[in-house]
């Protein structure tokens, strides 16, 4: 078995040929005919062995011994239940046709089976194979299965090509708007600010001074005091932004724990401000704390879904007590992911609040822990409730707003009372 | 690059394959009372062999469960009962008991010839639908069946001649001749073995 490294040529695979089942009753059928020939004397009965007794003469022993395999991609970004593609480039076929089967791999489904035809000219063929995740992660697509069958096929050559590791990064929940702070740091971006600037927002007119540009003059504002009057614009600033996703716990149904929430909403939130050309860092809080300060551009999105799919490594989450400085810059928005289960997690949330930081929590935590129907059980689950509403309670008091999300509406409605109008900044 | 057969392709191959066993099973065994004894016991292992092989055919594309014993009792014991089947080659069986069956009846060269016809048109449509390809991966083979036919056609009618020498030793030297020049057809025939398109 090879290993498929994508982009690179493959190494040479040893084919291993077998006979095939269709060969092997060819040859039954052969033998039995001719047999019961011989023992009944009766000659029809090689008549009937001879297509098959055709067939089989058509044996041959000079088959590929070696296949170069080439794996491509897949190129973009896989992402969980969307569609991915590998292309397969197999060279050294000869004139047997070959059949691309992908042994999916755990949390796989892999697409259907792929006929190459021999390439005329015997030269290498190409063909595109699918395969779709069923949850992020990072995990084997599976492995390739080559059948190469002779023309008459009888016989099939077989090789294996287990292919590499890929990211499959969280479904990113779907966030229209933005959440925007009152007081933006003085990087060129795209949001609004308060202050007067170069932005192509409306501001307000004021009086024209030495040095101001004529171009800005507002005639009507001038014609109607008498003196000259200009226009100004808001400056447009970019935001830092910085999500938390806690997986220290996963609770709940596969596919929809408070781990997948936590990957997904970050995820929705990085893929968001993103697009709107803010600064985006993330805090991975799992095993350890893994962090990436905020950063712009392609390469740096690449890195943000590294982190959140593989998170921290480190097997010490109760060493936790702060949340890394270097991660967080002054006057940042924070978007936190939590099933809020973590007593650590919710003392950094309130030592962030106390550095001044905008501070919002996302509680992803969609179930309860399971009761029976006894007084004791009852009254535990009932002691957990109030103790989860206590601790929701005192974050909110300290002007941490918690907001609940299901995993399945978009994250606009949970956020909605934050998209409407800018968070003060308060220290 | 190409898709292989669709999946109708694939259900039209394997009743065919149902039918061309049901066929030939019945072909060989009729009449059932001029036959000699043991026929039934033949015909009956010949029938359940070959609904067992179309059925092998049939459920070897059904999703499968992972890890058995988490399962229902009802669900493993169709999981195990999918394992007898894929695990055993019914489709040789039902050829030799099919065969065997045809053995059984007096000399009836022609009916022979018809039963190989049905038994190779069998073992095509059984390969099409393993392989989920199309009639058309047998466009390469069809000189080669074609030869193959025609030497049934050939053997059958050199049977039905009256006055044919008998005794184990010419039945022997038939088969040997009929071998020997299936080989030279084969070897001689244009693109037979060279892999031409």
């Amino acid at each position: 078995m090879a290993d498929g490294q994508p982009g690179a040529r493959g190494p040479a695979v040893r084919v291993s040929w077998v006979p095939s089942a269709h060969a092997r009753r060819l040859l039954t059928l052969a033998i039995t005919a001719l047999v019961l020939a011989v023992v009944t004397r009766r000659p029809e009965f090689a008549g009937v062995a001879a297509p098959a007794v055709v067939l089989l003469a058509t044996w041959r022993t000079d088959r590929a011994a070696e296949l170069s395999v080439r794996i491509d991609g897949p190129r973009t970004r896989v992402v969980e239940r969307d569609e991915a593609v590998i292309s397969v480039s197999v060279d050294g076929q000869g004139p047997h046709d070959a059949e691309l089967t992908l042994l999916p791999g755990a949390e796989i489904f892999a697409g259907p089976t792929v006929l190459m035809p021999a390439a005329p000219g015997g030269g290498p063929a190409t063909a595109r194979m699918r395969f779709r995740a069923v949850r992020w992660g990072r995990r084997r697509p599976g492995t390739l299965e080559i059948v190469l069958r002779d023309r008459a096929r009888l016989a099939e050559g077989r090789v294996l090509v287990e292919l590499a590791r890929v990211d499959c990064a969280p479904r990113p929940a779907r966030l229209d708007g933005t959440i925007l702070l009152s007081r933006l740091q003085s990087r060129l971006g795209e949001h609004p600010a308060r202050v007067a600037g170069d932005g192509g927002e409306f501001d307000g007119v004021r009086e024209f001074v030495a040095g101001d540009r004529q171009r800005r003059i507002n005639w009507p504002a001038t014609s109607r005091r008498g003196t000259l009057h200009l226009t100004t614009f808001a400056a447009e600033r970019t935001q830092n932004v910085v999500v938390i996703a806690d997986t220290s716990f996963d609770v709940g149904k596969l596919g929809l724990s408070t781990h997948d929430l936590a990957l997904r909403g970050a995820a929705g939130v990085i893929a968001r401000y993103t697009a709107s050309r803010d600064r985006v860092g993330l805090i991975s809080f799992g095993n350890g704390v893994g962090w990436l300060a905020p950063g712009q551009g392609r390469r740096h999105l690449e890195h943000l879904m590294e982190l959140l799919v593989r998170g921290p490594a480190g097997d010490r989450p109760d060493a936790f007590a702060r949340l890394p400085r270097a991660a967080l810059p002054p006057g940042a928005l924070i978007v936190a992911f939590s099933p809020l289960l973590h007593p650590g997690f919710i003392e950094a949330v309130r030592d962030l609040r106390e550095r001044g930081f905008s501070v919002l929590v996302v509680d992803v935590l969609g179930s309860m822990p399971e009761h029976d129907t006894s007084t004791l059980s009852a009254l535990t689950a009932r002691l957990w409730r109030l103790e989860q509403e206590a601790m929701h309670y005192s974050l909110t008091q300290i002007g941490v707003p918690v907001r609940h999300w299901d995993g399945t509406a978009p994250l606009d409605e949970p956020l909605a009372p934050y998209l409407r109008r800018k968070i003060v900044v308060r220290t | 690059m190409a898709r292989l057969a669709a999946p109708g392709t694939r259900r039209a191959s394997i009743a065919a394959a149902g039918v061309l066993a049901g066929a030939a099973i019945a072909w060989a065994a009729v009449p059932l009372h001029s036959a000699r004894a043991g026929t039934r016991i033949a015909l009956v292992l010949a029938v359940a062999a070959g609904a067992l092989s179309i059925a092998r055919l049939a459920v070897a594309r059904l999703p499968r469960v992972a890890v058995p014993f988490l399962a229902s009792a009802g669900r493993q014991l169709t999981e195990r009962v999918f394992d007898v089947i894929g695990a055993l080659p019914w489709a040789e069986a039902m050829l030799m008991g099919t065969l065997a069956l045809e053995a059984l009846h007096p000399v009836r060269p022609w009916h022979t010839g018809l039963l190989g016809l049905a038994l190779l048109g069998y073992l095509l449509a059984v390969h099409l639908a393993e392989t989920d390809a199309a009639p058309r991966a047998l466009r390469g083979q069809l000189p080669l069946l074609a030869a193959g036919i025609v030497l049934l056609a050939l053997a059958v009618g050199a049977a039905a001649l009256p006055g044919r020498p008998s005794g184990p030793l010419a039945i022997l030297a038939g088969g040997v001749t009929a071998v020997a020049v299936v080989t030279v057809a084969a070897l001689v025939l244009p693109g037979a073995g060279r892999g031409g398109r």
